[in-house]
């Protein structure tokens, strides 16, 4: 990663780095992983929703 | 609507899994849930919050080619409007499909009128718009 994404952070109009995130899936009941290349190939758009934490309000 | 959301917050998979099952209100949650405890794609999108560890309520629209095309930053105690995420992703749904056009801004939904920047416009949006 470039110090300018470590300290600011991605922005509008830049490339994401592809990355993988281990993620929690309850349609299948059991853990997996989330890979933007996968979803790129797959010629789909991704949305990111980030929240603070879980079994709070909002 | 064809796309991969992914929710992400600094809990592990296994807090992902206790809350689902849980609260009544994640019942029918279809998507993966991220789990981000080191925080590295929270600091990647500029969300991570080095004073608490906590994810910000970031909302980030990537197109297939992998570029950021919105972002949308709350502190902890907003919550987003859907309704606005989903106006947004159809307009850029529009807009990759008609890349010569500009969707205004009351633009709300496929079939509303949209605006084709020209030399033609310089000047005239007002008129293009009624």
């Amino acid at each position: 990663m470039t110090r300018e994404e470590i300290c600011c952070g991605l922005r509008v109009g830049q490339q994401v780095p592809d990355f993988e995130i281990d993620t929690y899936e309850p349609t299948k009941g059991d853990f997996g992983k989330f890979s933007l290349k996968k979803a790129k190939k797959a010629g789909k758009w991704t949305i990111l929703f980030f929240y603070p934490a879980d079994f709070t309000f909002v | 609507m064809g796309a991969e959301v992914v929710t992400i917050s600094t809990d592990t998979q296994f807090v992902h899994l206790a809350w689902q099952r849980d609260e009544k209100l994640l019942e029918n949650v279809k998507y993966p849930m991220g789990a981000d405890p080191t925080g590295n794609v929270s600091r990647m999108f500029g969300v991570y919050d080095e004073e608490t560890g906590l994810a910000l309520r970031g909302t980030f629209i990537i197109n297939p080619e992998g570029v950021i095309l919105n972002s949308e930053v709350n502190y902890y105690n907003m919550g987003r409007n859907i309704d606005e995420l989903m106006r947004k992703f159809k307009a850029n749904l529009h807009l990759s499909k008609h890349s010569n056009e500009g969707c205004p801004a009351k633009w709300k939904d496929e079939g509303d009128r949209t605006l084709k920047p020209s030399a033609k416009l310089v000047g005239k949006v007002y008129e293009a718009l009624q």
